[in-house]
């Protein structure tokens, strides 16, 4: 049982990672129908600018975290208006390719900038974790899921609470109408990368003290949270959550009980079985519903 | 000024001729060039600066000597990404320059299994790090190693381990590249020459983000000592303090990854107490101090085997070309294979027929961040 509950507490934790970085997918997907392949080096990034100010500068956390948070909005600014912007009417296939050239861009960058050695990031707490009974509860993974919990709550209020956020949904619906109802869907679609880019920083954050900083991490993790958004359903919110948990918690089981080299293999086949199954997702709507 | 046929004929003989007769005097060189394959993008990118300033080292040392056969020695390195399809066209790229003499491989055994079928092909001598023992039984003559292979390190990890901290039980983990696996049979192996059994035989994916299975797993293995083989340094340090964090306070003897410089910055206090087998260790013998002093010069962090090995190879390299007095690839290679008693950083070389150098490993341990050299064991056999 102990054993159960540890794994679980794990799963959980690093599948709260892995929805952030889908929630970011997600968003992007609705407003723009284009996958940011970039989306994990806002994590990258964002990481490595704590490294900068936590650590280099020694500014205090918080502070440091505000500034990066910072930096990642202004990032995503950049990134629609020099990514998406240019090539928003040439169709899916352009502007896709053009993440995939940011996306070797930024982690290119930041190689040249800061080096290739992994850095070390501190955790918001000294205290790495607590022992309850049997099982040690990490407190950097507590703090991930505290975190993920808290952004979920205030994206629902955003999206269903909000004038921004009912704009901003209906931008995703239907570009040209919600244009003729005078909203600024351009500035909408801005909004909406300045928000992933940011939802992607905080994950980059948060996981960093566990996984150090490293160019790659950021790409380590977008794959899985890709994998997350299919299996949740491709565009759909409540998916992109239930599939990060559900790939965390899928690798993490497999990896104990079945094989540990097979581990990354877990999330893949799940994915391979839903495309074959259910291409949709679990919440995602059949095209044919749609027409 | 009138132009007559011969001279015509002469001169377009002239312009044909000329684009060979200067690829063969770029050939000759003025320089003599060695190929360098090494991460400069990707998970280790890391380990090849570190790799690439032990070549720097042994090369301005040559150079200031007065070079190899009256000319100074150049460098060409290309990036492999850290991946085996990069390690590929990385040497392809370098094979294609016909001026290069010989070349530096990776210190990753799988990087340079994917490179062997070029190496045999292009027919120049490879020094290489990866320590896979079937390297060098390939039937492949170009490969020839600059660090002992894992089936020392295997005897030297068991033997330590059962002789001197007298456990029985091991749990070993292992990534289950090339590198992973070879390390786990030859571990396996000498546990059991010496009557000792593996209680747990743990693979893992190169780049885990999650180490609890593998954790849980050793603490239900009824395991009383850890051996480790990891690819990459935040692998073992994601692991070692996933392992402190789960409570396991099992003795730990390591590959030489144990005790790299990335490994030690990031696990921090996670690896205090642990020992390693280490080709480098700066106590280990007066070159080896040398070479301390000299990375010293240009480096913040202490030297490890990533520099070492490179800086061993360009020193056999040159000292193999000048004694061939010449550059052409079957006698530089006779040459090295001839070397006897080199005193390189990483110990003393004396090759064999199959192109192992060194023979033996150090045993050091980690004192608080530092690393402590214990022994040295050499093997003949």
């Amino acid at each position: 049982m102990e054993l159960f509950v540890q794994l679980l507490f794990t799963g959980v934790g690093i599948g709260a990672v892995y929805a952030l970085v889908a929630l970011g997918f997600v968003l992007i997907f609705r407003a723009t129908s284009v996958v940011n392949f970039a989306q994990g080096e806002f994590s990258m990034v964002a990481a490595y600018l704590m490294v900068v100010f936590a650590v280099d500068l020694g500014l205090p956390y918080w502070v440091a975290f505000l500034i990066s948070i910072a930096g990642m909005a202004l990032l995503g600014a950049v990134f629609n208006l020099l990514v998406y912007y240019p090539l928003r009417n040439r169709g899916y296939l352009p502007v896709l390719i053009s993440t995939i050239g940011a996306s070797i861009f930024l982690s290119n960058s930041v190689l040249a900038l800061y080096g290739p050695q992994p850095q070390v990031l501190p955790g918001w707490f000294d205290t790495p974790g607590f022992q309850v009974g049997p099982i040690y509860l990490d407190s950097q993974y507590l703090v991930i899921l505290a975190v993920t919990l808290a952004l979920v709550l205030f994206q629902y209020w955003l999206f269903e609470h909000t004038l921004l956020g009912k704009k901003l949904q209906a931008t995703s619906q239907d570009k040209e109408m919600a244009s003729l109802l005078g909203i600024p869907v351009a500035l909408m679609i801005m909004f909406t990368f300045i928000y992933s880019a940011v939802l992607g920083g905080i994950a980059g954050i948060l996981v960093a003290p566990v996984l150090f900083v490293s160019i790659q991490m950021g790409s380590n993790i977008a794959l899985k949270a890709f994998a997350a958004t299919i299996i949740g359903g491709f565009g759909d919110v409540a998916g992109a959550i239930l599939g990060g948990f559900a790939i965390g918690i899928i690798e993490t089981f497999g990896a104990a009980y079945i094989s540990v080299p097979f581990k990354d293999a877990f999330a893949f086949i799940v994915l391979i079985v839903f495309l074959a199954l259910k291409p949709q997702g679990i919440f995602g709507e059949r095209v044919s519903e749609k027409a | 000024m009138r132009i007559s046929r011969r001279s015509l004929n002469w001169g377009l003989a002239a312009s044909l001729a000329a684009p060979s007769i200067l690829r063969s005097a770029r050939a000759e060189g003025e320089t003599v060039k060695i190929g360098m394959v090494l991460p400069v993008t990707g998970p280790a990118a890391d380990s090849g600066g570190y790799a690439l300033a032990g070549a720097k080292i042994a090369l301005d040392r040559v150079n200031k000597a007065g070079g190899v056969l009256g000319k100074q020695v150049e460098l060409v390195t290309e990036d492999d990404q850290t991946t085996n399809p990069g390690a590929v066209l990385a040497f392809s790229k370098l094979a294609a320059q016909p001026d290069i003499v010989a070349f530096l491989g990776s210190i990753r055994s799988t990087q340079n299994h994917a490179m062997a079928s070029d190496i045999l092909k292009t027919g120049k001598p490879v020094c290489f790090g990866g320590t896979d023992p079937k390297l060098t039984k390939l039937g492949n003559p170009w490969l020839i190693r600059f660090r002992p292979n894992d089936s020392y390190s295997g005897r030297v990890i068991a033997s330590y381990g059962v002789e001197t901290l007298g456990k029985k039980h091991w749990a070993i983990v292992h990534s289950t590249d090339a590198f992973g696996t070879g390390g786990f049979n030859a571990l396996s192996a000498a546990l059991d020459k010496v009557g000792a059994k593996v209680a747990l035989d743990q693979g893992y994916p190169n780049q885990s983000q999650d180490f609890t299975p593998v954790v849980l797993a050793i603490k239900s293995s009824g395991a009383d000592v850890i051996g480790s083989y990891f690819t990459f340094d935040n692998d073992v340090a994601i692991f070692a303090r996933q392992l402190r964090q789960l409570g396991v306070t099992l003795p730990w003897v390591g590959s030489p990854s144990i005790i790299d410089v990335g490994a030690l910055k990031l696990a921090g206090p996670a690896l205090y107490g642990t020992f390693g087998v280490a080709d480098y260790a700066i106590d280990s013998s007066p070159a080896a101090k040398e070479f301390a002093n000299l990375y010293a010069a240009i480096s913040k962090v202490p030297p490890d085997n990533y520099s070492s090995w490179t800086y061993d190879a360009i020193g056999v390299l040159c000292d193999a070309m000048a004694r061939a007095g010449s550059t052409d690839p079957d006698k530089v290679r006779a040459a090295m294979l001839a070397t006897r008693g080199y005193k390189g950083a990483e110990g003393e070389y004396n090759f064999d027929e199959f192109g192992d150098g060194l023979h033996g490993y150090n045993i050091v341990r980690n004192e608080k961040g530092s690393v402590v050299f214990d022994k040295h064991i050499e093997f003949t056999d």
